[in-house]
């Protein structure tokens, strides 16, 4: 690994957004297209998709570190950038839990010369959490489904880390499955009758589209947490390794246990993180409607 | 009478070489990279008269380790499947057969497939694996394939059909129950992908394909006869069994060694000998060279147009060959007037 | 029986040909099992008879008699069980295929051709068995297949595609790739199939020709008992498997013995020309 990095090229969304985080934007020197988060991201030079990234494009950049992870990007890539010369840092994404995220994150610090930024970062995202475990401590696990696709029905596996992260919010899917994106029938559904129906939001849709969406489908529409309204978004970073995923967490804690938030807390920091609270408020009102 | 000469087959040869000669060209100054011609040519230059320290490491790295090494792949694969298509549409006595009607490239997704729920991580151990798959099926079929010890077309092309049914299933329960794991680089291997480099030398790779092809071409007026008929060769003197085993394992290791490299490839074994035919004739012993060349040509173009129409995404290059490859066999089509 | 009759057209019948024993059978037989182990569903044998220079034999029988199987003995398909088929002194079966492809020509009708071709590539295919396996014909080959093509009187068709031709072209292209070789011996299986009176006359006559005027000798199977009659020099008659008579038409011709083979009632008329004629009894 280089000791001055300088210029970074990222594979991966989640990559970018960590880079961000960690103070570096300005030292980014290109993403892929599917870059959005920070908005600033989009505006950076691209190379193309994170799995079929243009080795020219790269080469082009003079990058000192290219960074990717395993769970989304061919170790194809990052062999033939190697042989290029060009110094790679792969992420473990076969990451199982939240923490080990934090780990990551940690030593992604390391590599890009961000140690103390990274301990500050993993220090607070650590504290937050902590903040919100023992606010949950008490109250009884809500039983979720974590829909990724929905047709067809397509939800998380044990070894996913968004199912750490649901436990860290409280919450726990009722699918246990061994593989990670299990495809199940909405029978099983029926069947599991969870309390809440959690979306990831892709496309700006909002809770309020989903549920009016479910309540129109067959079969969806008798689910308990249908007719109960209870059907929830969380922000795109609940699927992806980043440190935005401790913000979707908090935000699914209020969601499904709001009796847990009755006072308002004072501990948010970034803007994004109070716009995600009006959000999140707004979306609580659709709920029990 | 105007029977074919060695040197009109040199002469096309030559023409079809001077096409792809440009095709390279052209390919080779696409990129996202810039650089340019010049630039391109000295590096060219300065590697071959000994001044390899004045190339400036990034227009090395463009030109020898990125796009030409890209580009002889593609001619590798586009050589064999085409070579191969022309061989299996002799063997299998049907125009509309391509090199993965025997199920070959299904016994190497297969191969690819463990190999990505194995050891994902490995590099190069994918196009091995799917040689092996390849391998497996070639000599499967083959036995399936038999009628009285011999090769009938008819039962071959059963055996294949009942492989690649099997075989995809296979894979479909595969892709749905393994643990998730590294599984995305399935899609870019069943679309066919140029940009990984194998691990083995491509001299190796190009000597097999000239093995391969040239042992197809030495049965050439064989297949020519036995077109018009097997018995009919038969009683002309023709060993049209050995005839049929050589072009049989032929063909297909050409397209194992094609799909392990590259994934799976549409279009090139099916759409390039009949645009051949078309221009020159079905005569394979020009037919078999002038499509190795066709597919070289078209592959070369297909990846070109692939790596540039929305940089810096690249498109699969299975893709870009149907587009590339229909419009020319809808206007020979259409200009043949019979 | 037989009388030479000097206005005759057809060459008369007994003159014996100058040398050139063509082809020879001696004693040959056949026989083939369902399996290896069960018995033989069909034998066939053992035959013996002979064809010169010039000749024309007609290898007659009703259906199954095993003219087919016969054939593919003279072809070298199939080697006999027992006795020997000779051409031109060699045994058919020892030559390698090639050779014998240089000697023998099959007529065949012809299987659905997959891709076009012209006429004069079809026949320039018969110059297969001579040189090397992969081969770019010579001018030699060229003025070779040209011949063939006038010998069948196809010269006009030349440059035309096969899938445009009539069955009657066809036929003719196809015997010109069979002349192509060069043929000593020329094999004909049921030529006259699909084609009506008038075409199977003109086959005959055109058969007839070649072996009159060029150097073949012509093996035709066939269960047209006038048009052998008419045409050929030897008959050789073959009944379930078994060799019944081998003679000129006149010779074999025998009355008692045609009604039986071939089950139909029968009258067997002596013509002038010394050749027979047989007509259906009782359609006066």
């Amino acid at each position: 690994m280089p000791a001055q990095v300088n210029r970074i090229v990222t594979l991966a969304p989640n990559m970018t957004e960590i880079v961000y985080a960690l103070g570096l934007g300005d030292k980014l020197a290109g993403d892929t297209n599917d870059c959005n988060n920070p908005p600033a991201a989009k505006s950076k030079p691209h190379v193309g998709e994170p799995q079929n990234p243009s080795l020219e494009a790269i080469v082009a950049l003079h990058p000192d570190l290219v960074l990717a992870t395993d769970s989304i990007n061919r170790v194809d890539t990052a062999d033939a950038l190697q042989r290029l010369g060009i110094a790679v840092y792969t992420a473990a994404g076969d990451t199982q839990t939240v923490l080990h995220i934090l780990d990551s994150i940690q030593q992604i610090a390391g590599v890009t010369g961000a140690g103390p930024q990274g301990a500050e970062l993993v220090g607070r995202m650590r504290q937050r959490l902590d903040e919100l475990h023992a606010r949950l401590q008490e109250r009884p696990m809500v039983h979720v489904l974590f829909v990724v696709w929905k047709d067809p029905l397509i939800t998380i596996g044990q070894a996913t880390f968004i199912e750490d992260a649901l436990r860290w919010a409280g919450a726990e899917s009722v699918v246990q499955s061994k593989q990670n994106w299990p495809q199940i029938s909405i029978e099983e559904v029926v069947r599991l009758q969870p309390d809440y129906i959690v979306f990831a939001a892709s496309h700006g849709e909002s809770a309020g589209t989903e549920l009016a969406d479910l309540r129109a489908r067959p079969v969806w529409r008798d689910l308990d947490a249908v007719e109960l309204g209870r059907v929830v978004n969380v922000s795109e970073e609940a699927i992806r390794p980043s440190p935005g995923l401790v913000d979707a967490i908090e935000q699914l804690a209020h969601d499904v246990h709001p009796e847990a938030f009755a006072e308002k807390s004072e501990n948010r920091t970034s803007k994004t993180e109070t716009q995600k609270a009006l959000n999140a408020r707004e979306e609580r009102t659709l709920c029990v409607r | 009478m105007r029977p074919l000469t060695p040197r009109r087959v040199a002469w096309i040869c030559a023409a079809l070489g001077a096409v792809l000669f440009v095709a390279v060209v052209i390919s080779l100054r696409m990129g996202a990279y810039p650089i340019s011609v010049p630039e391109i040519v000295m590096t060219l230059v300065n590697r071959f008269i000994g001044r390899r320290n004045e190339i400036p490491p990034d227009f090395w790295n463009v030109v020898y380790e990125i796009r030409l090494p890209r580009i002889a792949l593609g001619i590798l694969v586009g050589a064999s499947l085409s070579t191969a298509g022309a061989g299996f549409q002799a063997l299998l006595r049907n125009p509309l057969a391509d090199p993965y009607v025997l199920g070959v490239s299904s016994g190497a997704a297969l191969g690819a497939i463990i190999s990505l729920a194995v050891a994902p991580q490995t590099p190069g151990l994918i196009q091995f694996a799917a040689f092996a798959g390849a391998a497996g099926t070639i000599t499967a079929v083959y036995f399936l394939g038999r009628r009285g010890g011999q090769i009938d077309s008819a039962t071959l092309l059963l055996a294949g059909i009942v492989a690649v049914s099997f075989l995809s299933a296979v894979i479909m329960f595969l892709m749905t129950t393994l643990p998730g794991r590294d599984l995305r680089g399935m899609a870019f291997w069943l679309m066919g992908d140029l940009a990984t480099q194998p691990r083995i030398n491509l001299g190796w790779l190009y000597s097999l394909l000239i093995i391969g092809a040239g042992s197809i071409y030495t049965t050439s007026s064989d297949l020519n006869l036995i077109l018009t008929g097997e018995q009919e060769a038969r009683h002309l003197g023709v060993n049209v069994n050995r005839v049929k085993m050589v072009v049989y394992v032929a063909a297909s290791l050409l397209t194992g060694l094609a799909v392990s490299v590259s994934g799976a490839i549409g279009y090139v074994g099916l759409l390039v000998p009949h645009v051949m035919r078309m221009m020159f004739g079905s005569d394979y012993r020009i037919l078999i060279p002038a499509s190795a060349l066709g597919g070289a040509i078209l592959i070369v173009l297909a990846d070109m147009l692939a790596r540039t129409v929305v940089a810096p995404t690249e498109l699969p290059v299975g893709a870009m060959t149907a587009l590339v490859g229909a419009p020319v066999f809808i206007y020979l089509m259409r200009r043949r007037v019979r | 029986m037989s009388s030479l009759s000097s206005s005759a057209a057809p060459p008369a019948i007994t003159a014996s040909r100058s040398a050139g024993l063509r082809l020879k059978v001696e004693q040959a037989s056949y026989a083939y099992a369902a399996t290896d182990r069960s018995a033989p569903k069909f034998t066939l044998g053992p035959v013996s008879f002979e064809a010169q220079q010039h000749e024309l034999v007609a290898i007659l029988g009703p259906n199954a008699s095993g003219k087919s199987t016969l054939l593919t003995l003279l072809a070298g398909l199939n080697k006999p069980l027992s006795g020997r088929i000779e051409v031109d002194g060699t045994e058919v079966s020892q030559l390698d295929l090639r050779l014998r492809a240089q000697r023998i020509a099959l007529v065949q009708q012809e299987s659905e051709l997959l891709f076009p071709l012209r006429v004069w590539e079809y026949v320039l295919q018969g110059r297969y068995p001579y040189g090397r396996r992969l081969r770019f014909e010579s001018e030699e080959d060229c003025l070779f297949a040209g011949n063939a093509l006038a010998q069948v009187g196809a010269d006009a068709l030349r440059d035309r595609w096969m899938d445009q031709l009539s069955g009657g072209e066809k036929q003719r292209v196809i015997l010109a790739r069979a002349l192509a070789q060069q043929p000593s011996l020329l094999l004909l299986d049921e030529p006259t199939q699909h084609l009506d009176i008038g075409g199977k006359v003109e086959l005959l006559r055109r058969l007839r020709r070649l072996a009159d005027a060029n150097r073949y000798t012509v093996l035709v199977v066939t269960h047209e008992l006038n048009l052998a009659a008419e045409f050929s020099d030897r008959i050789v008659l073959l009944h379930k498997g078994r060799c019944l008579r081998v003679g000129s038409p006149a010779d074999v011709y025998d009355r008692e013995m045609l009604e039986e083979i071939f089950e139909a009632p029968l009258e067997v008329e002596m013509r002038p020309s010394g050749r027979p004629r047989v007509i259906l009894r009782g359609s006066r």
